[in-house]
């Protein structure tokens, strides 16, 4: 249910209408989605579902399909070997790491675009995922707050 | 419970897995573009969650339009008699053109340039995504739109329709960086293809010969190379063109005429044919 509910709310704000001077600093959700449960629910993630349910993400960006799994496994398989570590530290620290392991991502994000035909500018994804650290915070508390009200609280929520 | 990737042999499995399978659907979509019934069954089931996500705005946007509307009326409607009252002066003068130029085209034996069967649609969203400039708009295959029809503003060339899902479409602006389009200088006739480079107020003409004569405030129009856009629609207009001694081509910059970022409604010419 936690899933659901996190993953529709992350779909919507993909979906959600910004101004098109504000891209360059729109957080990417769809990894903060992820980077959250790879971290504090890892435990319950199930890699199909997480494949699954990034190619509506693919649909909602207009990128290839299958190019949000390809980033979603990396990302996973970085934090979850990553994750007992980073929990035991600090809410900033665990910005800092977050924005190092998305800019891995960014920097993988950006050779899968190219591939797939686009021209993509790099300190657009440097920017999105400085806006993706500073958002890893709020970003936390609402899932959070969500796997509360579902009732499926982890031991580490605070 | 288990973590995800518990051990490691089984962490690299399930990773490897992934990630194939992720890398073959994007060969398949973007190499054999095999999976549009995918992609058009996700639209669909995902309209629920764009209409949510864009209900703030388009309440927003409603409150705004009420309040003008309370503030304005008055004025707003003398403002609007009299721009009613000039267009259909210069309507009447476009019809004895029109009824000219018809007469003049049917005596060369020259067929019918411009067909006027345009569907106004309202643009729901723009890919937040900054390198991809797709727009979706609010009428799809049930209002007889296809894959490839123009897209146009007031001002001129929007783009071209690239999906169409039932009650809505996807629209590659000219801009986009995949995006390249036929035009000519409308002074000179001079032909070139005007390229996207990701930026919405930015195309490029590139590979014109030095000598080229362009400069800047030309207007760029569609030539009708290709079939897919009528010529004539307005696209640019030319800001800059660079030629840089010893190099044998020259780069020529322009700026859409349509204001591409501040663009809500658009009309589909669905009298072009196009796929579905």
């Amino acid at each position: 249910m936690t899933f659901l509910v996190t993953w529709v709310a992350s779909l919507l704000l993909i979906a959600a209408p910004f101004p098109a001077f504000m891209a360059i600093a729109l957080p990417q959700w769809g990894l903060l989605f992820v980077v959250w449960w790879s971290l504090m629910r890892n435990y319950q993630l199930s890699i199909t579902l997480l494949t699954f349910s990034s190619l509506p993400i693919d649909v909602l960006y207009g990128t290839a399909l299958g190019m949000h799994a390809f980033i979603f496994a990396l990302l996973a398989y970085v934090l979850t070997l990553l994750g007992p570590r980073v929990r035991q530290v600090n809410l900033v620290m665990q910005s800092v790491v977050v924005f190092f392991v998305l800019l891995v991502a960014s920097a993988v994000s950006y050779w899968a675009r190219t591939l797939t035909g686009l021209d993509p500018e790099f300190y657009i994804l440097f920017t999105q995922t400085l806006a993706s650290a500073i958002f890893w915070a709020p970003m936390r508390y609402l899932f959070e707050r969500i796997a509360n009200f579902t009732g499926e609280a982890g031991a580490d929520s605070s | 419970m288990r973590p995800l990737f518990s051990r490691t042999s089984v962490a690299i499995v399930r990773f490897v897995i992934a990630v194939t399978f992720s890398v073959a659907t994007m060969v398949v979509d973007v190499r054999f573009e095999a999976l549009s019934f995918v992609r058009q069954a996700l639209k669909t089931s995902l309209w629920p969650i764009e209409k949510l996500a864009s209900a703030p705005q388009e309440f927003s946007r409603s409150f705004a339009q009420w309040l003008s509307f309370r503030v304005s009326l008055v004025g707003r409607l003398e403002s609007l008699s009299l721009d009613n009252e000039r267009l259909k002066t210069e309507q009447l003068k476009l019809q004895t053109l029109r009824a000219e130029n018809a007469e003049l085209r049917r005596l060369l034996s020259v067929k019918e340039r411009f067909s006027e069967q345009l569907l106004q649609a309202e643009i729901n969203r723009l890919s937040n995504d900054p390198f991809i400039h797709r727009a979706t708009i609010n009428r799809g295959f049930l209002a007889s739109v296809k894959k490839g029809q123009p897209v146009l503003s007031a001002d001129g060339l929007v783009g071209q329709v690239v999906a169409v899902y039932p009650h809505a479409s996807e629209v590659l602006l000219v801009t986009d960086s995949t995006h390249q389009l036929p035009v000519q200088v409308t002074r000179t006739r001079d032909r070139a293809i005007a390229i996207g480079v990701g930026l919405l107020n930015r195309l490029e003409l590139r590979n014109l010969p030095d000598t080229v004569d362009m400069v800047s405030g030309d207007l760029l129009e569609t030539s009708g190379l290709g079939g897919r856009f009528q010529s004539g629609i307005p696209v640019a207009r030319v800001i800059d063109v660079i030629r840089s001694p010893g190099q044998p081509f020259a780069r020529v910059m322009a700026v859409p005429i349509a204001q591409l970022s501040r663009l809500s409604l658009v009309m589909v010419d669905v009298s072009t044919e196009g796929s579905r």
